[in-house]
């Protein structure tokens, strides 16, 4: 492959990545605490989506403030689905199968929901700046593209922060190692799952802010968290520095790939890849090994 | 007359898939977001074997068949021993990739195009047929040594193993078992609906077949068919708020979960022995 294109693809691989890296980031929280797979988080994106279209087109056409907007309510949406489908269930007591059950149904629920109501028609967002690509000798670096990786780097380094450094940081990652446990040092472990969501919920509204922007809006968009699931689990499910390595290395791949070989094939290279991967280690990249025990 | 036909026929076709899905999820505690792919397996390979190499009908239902449980071998094979979120992805994957394969292969399968034109070969007497003898093949095999042995491994693998219970074979029957049958059901459909494309059953559809396992409840496969019924007929009927469908199936399944996790018909099933209710009152 020509070098400049080679660079070019690179750079749109890793902006990509970054975005699959928050998606990764977003769904393993969740997974840390409470051991499940949270598909509900592409209902979330995909809703995050649809509000960033329309508070950037019907309220107020600023980049910076619809998307603060959008990921404070993207915060809150993550609480409530969190307090009206995850804990209804769970302060019963029920088995692991059933949180999976209803993250899909909740999921299939919001793309139904937008399909339904707003119909299969793409919402494009408005334009945020005039000129969206400037060149830099051979490669056209795409301005958006550049934003969603530094907003993307901006993010996660403030995720480390909270996490390492806050109580709340603490609490959860305490949380994630038992979840009983901790309210037997006298933590309100209520409180920390809907932090958790809160957390995901910012990340996911983040995300679904980004992606309505570079791809358009419609009831589908939620289906591209797959990827973002996919890379998380390729990063080891118990670690999140794992899945933002992970979500770049699927996106750079991506990129990469559609530009020798076409698009089609790239999903069946992509996912044989994931599928040799999972086979001969099954843990990821950075995860620990399941020792289920009695 | 023609329209309730036409009904009962996408309503039974769906339920064989239901069937396939109840014995992996419902049974053995397998989730997998792949059904599509060997729904598309199955209907394109009998669509193929008809259209292009002229084969005899019943032939072309066996080659799906086999072509089903060729591919549920091979994807079985390396993929049951993983963790069961790892499997739910891994199926994804491989439906993604028979979709991505189909799309791609566009001499062979006509690409995103679809195969069209496939001539009406099966009627509801086939159907109710398969249905009926797929139903007595699900009900002995729950029944069976086999079925509650599948059952503790839904309940607690690790027990099960305990146990001595041989996870991962039967894990592997219960996979071939199931693509087999939902490769047959994607024959039928190719013959019934009489035209095919890759983007047919994508996993969000595959998703739904577990979801209406778990709403009918896992113990009780007539939850599973009556639930079945009830969602696609009723599609079918009310197709001015089709679009509404899959909300309220939503709704049903969070409410189901949250209010009756057993699911609708929780431990029940429809016998004869169930039904005589009043002899129960001996004793």
């Amino acid at each position: 492959m020509d070098f400049s294109v080679l660079l070019q693809q690179l750079f749109n691989g890793v902006s990509l990545g970054g975005v699959y890296a928050l998606e990764a980031v977003g769904f393993g929280l969740i997974f840390n605490i409470l051991k499940f797979s949270n598909f509900s988080h592409s209902g979330l994106v995909a809703i995050c989506a649809y509000l960033g279209y329309f508070l950037a087109r019907q309220v107020y056409s600023n980049f910076i403030v619809t998307l603060i907007l959008t990921t404070v309510a993207g915060g809150f949406i993550g609480v409530l689905i969190e307090k009206l489908i995850f804990r209804p269930i769970r302060l019963k007591g029920a088995p692991q199968t059933l949180f999976l059950v209803n993250s899909i149904t909740a999921a299939m629920l919001v793309q139904q929901f937008f399909s339904a109501t707003l119909g299969d028609d793409y919402f494009p967002y408005p334009e945020f700046m005039k000129q969206t690509a400037f060149h830099l000798g051979n490669l056209t670096v795409s301005k958006t593209y550049l934003m969603m990786l530094s907003i993307t780097a901006v993010v996660l380094l403030l995720l480390t922060w909270v996490i390492r450094r806050t109580r709340i940081g603490i609490a959860l990652r305490a949380a994630s190692t038992d979840i009983r446990t901790p309210s037997l040092m006298g933590i309100n472990v209520d409180h920390i799952i809907s932090s958790a969501f809160f957390m995901a919920g910012v990340l996911g509204g983040i995300t679904g802010y980004l992606l309505g922007m570079t791809y358009n809006v419609d009831p589908f968009i939620g289906s591209m968290i797959l990827k973002g699931i996919i890379a998380s689990i390729i990063g080891g499910m118990g670690s999140l520095g794992g899945g933002v390595i992970a979500g770049l290395l699927l996106g750079v791949a991506e990129s990469l790939l559609i530009a020798e070989i076409g698009s089609s094939l790239t999903q069946i290279a992509v996912y044989g890849a994931i599928f040799l991967l999972l086979m001969i280690r099954p843990e990821g990249i950075a995860g620990k090994r399941y020792i289920i025990k009695a | 007359m023609e329209f309730y036909l036409k009904v009962l026929e996408i309503t039974c076709l769906h339920t064989i898939l239901v069937l396939g899905a109840y014995l992996m999820t419902g049974l053995t505690g397998l989730f997998s977001l792949g059904q599509g792919g060997f729904l598309s397996i199955g209907a394109y390979t009998a669509a193929i074997a008809f259209l292009k190499f002229n084969l005899p009908f019943p032939a072309c239902l066996a080659l799906a068949v086999g072509m089903g449980v060729l591919v549920g071998f091979v994807i079985g094979l390396p993929t049951l021993r993983l963790h069961r979120d790892y499997f739910l992805l891994v199926t994804f994957g491989f439906g993604e990739m028979v979709r991505a394969a189909l799309l791609h292969l566009a001499q062979l399968t006509g690409g995103a195009l679809g195969v069209a034109g496939i001539p009406k070969l099966i009627g509801l007497p086939t159907i109710i047929l398969s249905i009926v003898v797929i139903t007595l093949i699900t009900a002995c095999l729950k029944r069976s040594r086999f079925g509650r042995n599948c059952i503790a491994i839904r309940d607690d693998e690790l027990a099960a193993t305990l146990m001595g219970i041989p996870v991962y074979r039967h894990k592997m029957t219960v996979f071939i078992l199931s693509s087999a049958i939902t490769a047959y059901g994607g024959a039928l459909y190719a013959f019934v609906i009489m035209f095919i494309e890759p983007n047919l059953f994508n996993w969000l559809e595959s998703a739904k077949l577990i979801i209406i396992t778990f709403v009918g409840g896992v113990n009780s496969i007539t939850g599973a068919i009556v639930t079945s019924i009830v969602y696609y007929s009723f599609g079918e009927f009310f197709r001015f708020v089709d679009v509404w469908r899959d909300v309220l199936l939503a709704f049903a399944v969070l409410l189901v979960t949250i209010f009756r996790s057993q699911g609708i018909f929780g431990n029940w099933e429809l016998t004869p022995g169930n039904l005589l209710f009043w002899r129960r009152k001996a004793g």
